[in-house]
């Protein structure tokens, strides 16, 4: 193991450094000149010039893409246009805030839809398996928009009408105490996933029930519920840990719409603005965090297939 | 069941309800505290006045900082005061001309910087402000490496200033240490300020928020940081820990605030309405106040509704439930005790032709016949609830110059004769004009507004495209020119009407704020007559003037004067609607007890 997770990450390496090259060709050659956003719209042509020089644009492409991959190394992307703010600080301090949204409410979702999939499927072709998929199609149907300005309205401005207590608060956010502030969201965070991964999840499980081993399970004498819970449920690990792990490394962008409506300082809006604003450093921030994010997180879901499946070779 | 589908149940109902627990609270009216609680609609980019370049950043900054002047808070026609400086200065000429150029600025005295880190000299206690400081504050806004997003109003205006800018080496800081022939600490307490040239608009400069006085040890201290870390004489403090600049602000009273009063006399019905109660008391009158970020206009709404915010602007898709047909508020608002202020906003919206376009720019015939192929009556409905009125000239009410009388004869809708124009232009029924192209923003009502104007022309026969843009590629595509019409608004900077000419003047064409790229010499030549005289009938004559012949060659299909619609708590004192609201905020009170009782 201890040697395949080595060899894994010296394969990292050339897929950082091709990742970083379109990046930095992205950023710095096809997209718009930095310098021309920095000035403004009333600079002169020496203005821009001199940004020019002070951004070290008119140096070589080899010494640039060097610099840029020592930032990408040392997560030291420089400050950004808009507000002068260090991107490490404006990345550290958003990602918190997302984080503190997308973990708590990730987690639930996948709680939740794992075991409403598994019901689902063990009752699979009866009344409570087409409910429930009704509802999950029903639930990917509505926009998540929708969603939240219903939650928003009902839950947080409605219901205390009816009840004398306020259970959600409409909007804002609490640095150093978040949590009444991220539950209404979260909530309607898993509304809007638990359609999709519900019947994902369901599909995994019941590909699984039709495999040969499961026959032969059963005509071995085995329950349904061991055939189901024991075996069934680890062999459909492999795409549903795919599915899931693969998520991971975006949580920390969290969801824009959702803070933007709940008032949460996360990533997912920063970086809206940054590209409203065209804050050239940080949408390259966050671009590359983004990429290395996913780079580790196809890494992990390599290692841990081999976790739950015996049958997959580290070699 | 399964022991795995009980134990997630388990947990997962444990996490919400621990969760929802720790998120109630009672309803019912709030603390018992003088709070104010506000909202801004878009996140705070920063509290450096040289960068505050939109209002949002500017209401923030003048919580903190001071300029040297201010507007008179309940007076109309709106009136500069003094603020920082001691009083009222008058343009004196220079030794060696006749012109009036030159400015002497006393400033007040016993005039303290908040107590902060970066007075080490003091041991953290702020100390007073001196001349030095409007020296040193002017040249920041100059200094190239600052890159002030302010700089456009001191750019060419007083002596010495661009030559010192232009002296700096590429990439380093200005030398602050050198001496600038327009602009001098005469003493510990005066300020002379020289003019290029005689410029009746200077005084307005320096009530804007980028001419607030900042101190050299904060900018020193906290670098690059300064945009978060605000050190100022203004009336509030910033709570620097409880604050984030993407989601709430806290201030609270500055303990050394200098000596203001709220004032003592305003606008004729000022006191039946209880805009007089406060007169004479310390201001800031509350100890606190929580600016939320909300950008969203629901959760604003909601807020508002919930008594959680003191004050809101009415969305557009509330409008209907909130405002009655007679465009007062509606029975079950008045039974609540919410307040309206209504008032025309000084600002001015428009579809501007490009004028060095071959086609439209060359042609007024043509330009005619779109003016008059423009309802502006149903965008008035649709788009603004009814709250605005057709402009007739770029001039809002509220400022010398604007004339309720004057019609514009192009902004009269007139179907026929729209076409019997465009048949004069030579594209009769549009034949052989091909597509103008229109550039307008990407948001879901600049698009409903765009689609509406390219339904208005087709009814001519004029094919119009839409190249819809983010705020930043309209603004560069446009300075580029790179289209035939495009639709914008222009809000006062200050309330005199050489702030709206200017959109027709000459040499401020794109990147300039004349978008229309517009020259007339007749024009230019008046504008530069108008700059230099007081209101009056003299100053009228040459804005009407002025007027007939922006309504002769129509660069623009004028739009709409807006009117404000703001929503205020039973419990808010002494709101009054003022369009240069930098620093309203210190003049605002609360009822604490009205507030107990909640909505």
């Amino acid at each position: 193991m201890g040697a395949y997770i080595i060899r894994r990450l010296l394969y990292v390496i050339p897929i950082v450094i091709g990742v970083s090259l379109l990046l930095f060709l992205l950023f710095n050659y096809l997209g718009k000149d930095p310098a021309l956003v920095m000035a403004g719209k009333h600079a002169t042509p020496e203005r821009i010039a001199e940004i020019r020089t002070e951004l070290g644009l008119d140096r070589p492409i080899l010494v640039q893409f060097g610099d840029y991959l020592r930032q990408v190394a040392t997560f030291d992307f420089g400050r950004s246009f808009s507000n002068r703010q260090l991107i490490s600080d404006i990345i550290w301090n958003g990602m918190w805030p997302s984080l503190s949204l997308a973990l708590p409410a990730f987690s639930m979702t996948l709680m939740m839809s794992i075991t409403i999939a598994l019901m689902v499927a063990y009752f699979r072709g009866r009344a409570l398996d087409r409910i429930i998929v009704i509802l999950c199609v029903m639930g990917m149907s509505i926009p998540s928009l929708a969603f939240i300005l219903f939650g928003q309205y009902f839950l947080a401005y409605k219901l205390p009408e009816y009840i004398g207590i306020e259970l959600f608060p409409i909007s804002g956010y609490d640095m150093s105490f978040p949590w009444p502030y991220v539950i209404l969201p979260a909530i309607i965070w898993v509304s809007v996933s638990l359609g999709t991964d519900v019947r994902f999840f369901r599909t995994a499980i019941l590909d699984e029930t039709h495999q040969d081993y499961v026959r032969t399970a059963r005509a071995k004498g085995l329950s349904e519920q061991v055939v189901f819970f024991k075996h069934v449920l680890k062999n459909s690990m492999i795409p549903i840990l795919t599915y899931v792990v693969i998520q991971i490394p975006f949580l920390i962008m969290g969801t824009l719409l959702l803070e933007n409506f709940f008032g949460i300082p996360g990533l997912g809006s920063i970086l809206i603005d940054a590209l409203n604003t065209e804050d050239l450093p940080v949408i390259k921030a966050v671009a590359t965090i983004s990429c290395l994010f996913l780079i580790a997180g196809t890494l992990m879901t390599d290692i841990l297939y081999s976790v739950v499946d015996p049958r997959v070779s580290l070699k | 069941m399964n022991r795995i589908l009980n134990r997630n149940l388990i947990c997962g109902t444990v996490l919400v309800l621990a969760l929802g627990i720790a998120s109630c609270t009672k309803k019912g009216g709030s603390s018992g505290s003088r709070e104010l609680n506000l909202t801004s609609s878009a996140k705070i980019k920063g509290l450096d006045p040289i960068q505050a370049g939109d209002l949002y950043a500017g209401r923030q900054v003048a919580n903190a900082y001071e300029p040297l002047f201010q507007y008179h808070y309940l007076k109309r026609p709106y009136e500069l005061i003094p603020a920082l400086a001691e009083s009222m200065p008058t343009f004196e000429s220079s030794s060696g001309s006749a012109a009036s150029t030159v400015l002497k600025v006393r400033l007040k005295r016993a005039v303290l910087f908040q107590d902060d880190e970066c007075f080490k000299a003091s041991n953290g206690k702020g100390r007073e402000l001196t001349a030095d400081d409007i020296v040193y504050s002017f040249m920041r806004l100059a200094d190239r490496k600052e890159n002030a997003e302010g700089w456009w109003i001191f750019d060419g205006k007083i002596k010495g200033l661009n030559e010192w800018r232009d002296a700096t080496p590429a990439g380093k800081n200005g030398d602050y240490s050198a001496k600038i022939e327009g602009l001098k600490a005469l003493d510990r307490y005066t300020v002379r300020i020289e003019l290029t040239k005689p410029n009746n608009q200077f005084l307005y400069y320096l009530a804007m928020p980028f001419t607030s006085i900042v101190p050299k040890e904060a900018v020193e201290h906290y670098g690059a940081d300064f945009l978060r870390n605000p050190v100022g004489t203004g009336p509030f403090k910033l709570v620097r820990e409880e604050s984030n600049l993407n989601s709430k602000l806290v201030w609270v009273r500055n303990p050394t605030y200098r000596q203001e009063m709220y004032p003592t006399e305003g606008e004729p019905d000022d006191k039946a309405k209880g805009l007089l109660e406060d007169a004479g008391k310390q201001l800031p009158l509350v100890d606190k106040m929580i600016v939320q970020v909300i950008p969203e206009d629901q959760p604003r709404w909601l807020n508002f509704q919930s008594g959680k915010l003191d004050l809101t602007g009415i969305p557009k898709d509330n409008f209907d439930s909130t405002i009655s047909a007679d465009m007062d508020l509606n029975a079950e608002m008045m039974k609540k005790g919410i307040v309206l202020h209504k008032a025309p906003n000084l600002d001015v919206t428009y579809t501007s032709f490009n004028m060095e376009d071959p086609i439209v720019g060359k042609n007024k015939w043509l330009r005619k016949a779109m003016s008059l192929a423009y309802d502006i009556n149903p965008v008035i409905k649709l788009f603004y609830n009814g709250r605005a009125i057709p402009a007739q000239s770029p001039i809002p009410p509220g400022v010398f110059g604007y004339s309720s009388q004057y019609r514009n004869p192009n902004v009269d809708y007139n179907i026929e004769k729209a076409k019997e124009f465009l048949a004069k232009a030579g594209y009769p029924g549009g034949k052989g004009l091909g597509t103008i192209t229109l550039l307008g923003l990407s948001t879901s009502q600049a698009r409903q507004q765009s689609e509406y104007f390219v339904n208005s022309m087709s009814k001519i026969g004029i094919n119009v495209v839409v190249k819809a843009f983010t705020w930043p590629d309209f603004l560069k595509n446009m300075n580029d020119k790179k289209g035939q019409m495009w639709g914008l608004a222009w809000g006062a900077d200050y309330p005199d009407a050489e702030n709206f000419l200017q959109l027709f003047y000459g040499k401020n064409k794109a990147p300039g704020p004349n978008n229309a790229n517009y020259v007339n010499s007749d024009y230019d030549r008046l504008y530069k007559e108008m700059l230099n005289l007081q209101n009056g009938e003299k100053r009228l004559e040459v804005i009407k003037k002025m007027v007939k012949i922006v309504e002769d060659d129509v660069p623009w299909v004028f739009g709409t004067h807006r009117i404000g619609f703001t929503l205020a708590q039973p419990w808010l004192r002494n709101y009054k609607v003022i369009e240069f609201d930098h620093n309203q905020e210190k003049y605002l009170n609360i009822d604490v007890a009205r507030r107990s009782q909640g909505l």
